[in-house]
C-alpha cells in the first residue's frame, strides 16, 4: 500500500472521527430531553399552570365564620415567570415540579409536591408538604399551615408570589 | 407543558400508546445507528493500525472487536426492552472510546511483540466483554435505582472495605509504588476502582438525609459565612480517610478522587461553595505536608515542576516517563504521525497510565480533541440526567457518578500533559486495565438506568 494511499486514509479517519462527534452534538441538539434540549430554553426554570389539577373539595368546619373576601389572584413577583397572575377560583392550588400540581414551578430547588395553598374559613392558608428546600412566608420557613395574608411575599425556591385581591 | 397534557388527555387511548412507543423507538434507533457507526471507527482504527505499523491487514482482530460491538448491541436489545427511554447517547461514545483504546493498545503490541494471550489487546477485550456484561446484568437487574438509596451503609462498608482490600498481607500486592492492587490468583484487580461507585452510592445517600444540616450557616467571619463547627465531622472523616490512602497505599490520584467527589457532592447537595474553600484548605494542607514527608509526593512535584531538569529526568521515578510522553505528543504535531507510524511505545506504561500520550502522538492534536470532545460530551449527558433528575437521590447519584468520571479524565490527561502532578489513575474506558474498564461500565449502565427514569418520570406522569 502507497504512502499516498495510507495519508489518506489517515486523513480520512481523523475526518470519521470528527463526523462521530458533530452527529452526537447534533442528535443532542434536536429533542431528546423533550422542551428541555432546545437552547436557550435548557437553564430557564418552568412554571406552568395546570387548571385541570383540581383537589378534592376542602370542606371549611360549619361554626368558623367565613371571611367573605378572600383573595382573588395569586402574582409571581420574582423568579422565572415574573409578572404572571393567576386566578384563585378553586379553593385549593398545589405547587411542585410534579406535573399534576395546579401551579408546576420547575427548578431545582423545588420539590415533587412542594406545598399546597389551601382556602379555610376563607383564609388562604399555606401548607409545606415536607419540601426539601422550605416554603418561605415573609422570609420564616413553614412548619405548620400557615395563614397567607394579601401582599406577602411566600417564597419556594426562586419563586416568589404573593396574593391580592 | 400544559398544553401538550391537555392534549395528550383528549386523544385516544391508541394515540397515546403510539405516542410512547414512537419516541422511545426513535431514540433506541438513534442509539443503534451511533453504535454501529462506533463499531466501524473502531475497525477502521484497527485497520490503520496494523496497514501503518506491519503494512497488511489483520482480519482476525477486526472480527474480534466487531464480536465486542455485538455484545454493546446485546446491551441495547436489553435496553430496548428494560430501559426504553435510556439516554441514546451515552452507549455510542463509551463504545468508540473503549474501541480506541483497543486499537491503541493492539498498536504497542505489535510494537512491543506481544502477540496471543501474552498481548495486552487480547486481554482488554476480554475484559471490554466481561465489562459490558456485568453492565447489562446491572441495566436488568436494578430497575429502580431508589431502592440502592436504602442500602447506604452498606455501600459505606463496601467502599471502605474495598480500599483498604489492598492492605491485607498475602492478598495486597504493590505495582509501582502503590499498593492498589490484589492478587487473586488467577486475576489480580484494583478494588478502589469498584470502590468509587460504592462511595458515590454512599455519599448520594448520606447527603439526602444531611444535606438539610450541612446548609445550615454558622458565624460571618471575613465577610464569609462558615459553617457551624459541629457540621465540619463528616467532611473531617473523609478528609482522613483520603489522607490514609495517600499515605498508606502511596497513590494521590485515588486519593484526590475520593475527596474530589465529596466536595462536589456537598456543593450539589447544600449549594453552599464555602464546602470548597474547607475542603480544598484542608486536601492542600494535608497535600503540603505529605509532599514534605513522603518521599514519592516530593519526587512527583519535582517532576512535574522541573520536568527537563537532567538528574531528574534522569533518576529513578523520575521525569523520564513524563517527559518521553511529552515529546510524543509534539512529535505527534497537529494531525499526528498516523495509526502504527509513531514510536509511542518508548514511553514506559504507554497502553495504561500514558495511552493519552500514545493516542496524542499517533492521532495528532486533532485527534485529541476529538477524544476529549467524547468525553466532554458524556460528561455533559451525565450533568444533565443529573439536573432532569426527579429525585433528590438520583440527582446526587448522577452528578456523582458522572463527575467521578469526569474528574478522573482530569488528573489523568492534567498529568500526562504537565498541567498538575502526574498521578496514577486510569483514563476511563481507554487505558488497559480491567477493573478499570468495568467499573466505568457499571457506571455506564447507573447512568442510563438514571435517564431512563428521568423521562418515564415526565412522560408518565409522576412516580413519586
Amino acid at each position: 500500500m502507497s504512502e499516498l494511499t495510507l495519508f489518506v486514509l489517515r486523513f480520512g479517519f481523523l475526518a470519521i472521527l470528527w463526523i462521530f462527534v458533530f452527529a452526537v452534538v447534533f442528535a443532542l441538539r434536536s429533542d431528546l430531553f423533550g422542551h428541555y434540549t432546545r437552547r436557550g430554553e435548557r437553564t430557564v426554570p418552568d412554571i406552568t399552570v395546570n387548571p385541570a389539577a383540581q383537589a378534592p373539595t376542602f370542606i371549611p368546619p360549619v361554626d368558623a365564620p367565613v371571611n367573605a373576601d378572600p383573595a382573588r389572584t395569586l402574582v409571581i413577583t420574582a423568579g422565572a415567570r415574573e409578572g404572571l397572575e393567576i386566578p384563585l377560583d378553586a379553593d385549593q392550588l398545589t405547587i411542585g415540579r410534579s406535573a399534576q400540581s395546579g401551579l408546576v414551578i420547575r427548578d431545582e430547588y423545588t420539590s415533587t409536591n412542594h406545598a399546597r395553598l389551601q382556602l379555610w374559613n376563607g383564609d388562604w392558608v399555606i401548607q409545606d408538604l415536607s419540601s426539601t428546600n422550605g416554603t418561605f412566608v415573609n422570609n420564616q420557613r413553614v412548619s405548620v399551615p400557615t395563614p397567607v395574608p394579601l401582599y406577602t411575599p411566600v417564597s419556594i425556591g426562586s419563586t416568589i408570589f404573593e396574593l391580592r385581591p | 407543558m400544559s398544553a401538550p397534557l391537555s392534549s395528550l388527555e383528549s386523544s385516544t387511548i391508541t394515540e397515546q400508546l403510539l405516542l410512547r412507543l414512537k419516541i422511545p423507538t426513535k431514540l433506541r434507533n438513534l442509539e443503534a445507528t451511533l453504535i454501529l457507526f462506533a463499531m466501524i471507527i473502531t475497525s477502521f482504527a484497527l485497520a490503520l493500525v496494523d496497514l501503518g505499523a506491519t503494512g497488511h491487514l489483520n482480519v482476525s482482530i477486526i472480527g474480534l472487536s466487531l464480536g465486542l460491538g455485538a455484545i454493546v448491541l446485546a446491551m441495547h436489545v436489553a435496553q430496548r426492552f428494560v430501559a426504553r427511554d435510556a439516554d441514546p447517547l451515552i452507549l455510542p461514545i463509551v463504545t468508540l472510546l473503549n474501541g480506541l483504546g483497543i486499537a491503541m493498545i493492539h498498536r504497542l503490541d505489535i510494537a512491543n511483540g506481544l502477540t496471543g494471550w501474552q498481548s495486552q489487546a487480547t486481554r482488554q477485550m476480554v475484559w471490554t466483554a466481561i465489562a459490558t456484561i456485568v453492565a447489562i446484568a446491572v441495566i436488568v437487574t436494578v430497575r429502580n435505582h431508589r431502592i440502592l438509596q436504602r442500602y447506604r451503609y452498606v455501600w459505606m462498608a463496601t467502599g471502605i472495605a474495598l480500599l483498604i482490600l489492598p492492605l491485607v498481607p498475602f492478598i495486597g500486592v504493590t505495582i509501582n509504588g502503590a499498593r492498589l492492587w490484589v492478587n487473586l490468583g488467577i486475576v489480580s484487580f484494583q478494588p478502589g476502582e469498584i470502590g468509587k461507585i460504592a462511595l458515590a452510592l454512599f455519599f448520594a445517600g448520606y447527603l439526602v438525609t444531611a444535606r438539610d444540616s450541612l446548609s445550615m450557616v454558622g458565624k460571618k467571619f471575613l465577610g464569609v459565612r462558615w459553617p457551624q463547627v459541629k457540621d465540619l465531622g463528616p467532611i473531617f472523616v473523609v478528609w482522613l480517610v483520603a489522607m490514609m490512602v495517600l499515605i498508606f497505599q502511596r497513590d494521590m490520584g485515588t486519593s484526590l478522587l475520593y475527596f474530589g467527589l465529596f466536595l462536589v457532592l456537598m456543593y450539589v447537595a447544600t449549594g453552599r461553595a464555602i464546602w470548597f474553600v474547607v475542603g480544598g484548605g484542608l486536601f492542600g494542607t494535608g497535600a503540603l505536608v505529605a509532599s514534605r514527608f513522603l518521599t514519592y509526593v516530593e519526587g512527583r512535584f519535582a517532576a512535574w515542576l522541573d520536568s527537563f531538569n537532567p538528574t531528574i529526568y534522569e533518576s529513578i521515578g523520575g521525569s523520564y516517563q513524563l517527559v518521553q510522553g511529552l515529546f510524543g505528543f509534539a512529535s505527534g504535531g497537529v494531525i499526528g504521525t498516523g495509526l502504527g507510524a509513531g514510536h509511542p511505545s518508548i514511553v514506559p506504561l504507554a497502553e495504561s497510565d500514558y495511552i493519552v500520550a500514545s493516542l496524542g502522538e499517533e492521532l495528532g492534536l486533532v485527534g485529541i480533541f476529538a477524544i476529549l470532545c467524547l468525553y466532554l460530551l458524556f460528561i455533559s449527558r451525565g450533568m444533565r440526567i443529573g439536573i432532569n433528575g426527579a429525585d433528590d437521590f438520583g440527582r446526587l447519584l448522577a452528578v456523582g457518578l458522572t463527575f467521578v468520571i469526569a474528574l478522573q479524565v482530569f488528573i489523568v490527561i492534567g498529568g500526562v500533559t504537565r498541567v498538575i502532578p502526574v498521578t496514577g489513575l486510569t483514563t476511563p474506558f481507554l487505558a488497559a486495565g480491567g477493573s478499570s474498564l468495568v467499573a466505568n461500565w457499571i457506571i455506564v449502565a447507573l447512568l442510563l438506568r438514571l435517564s431512563d427514569t428521568v423521562r418515564q418520570q415526565r412522560d408518565g406522569g409522576d412516580v413519586r
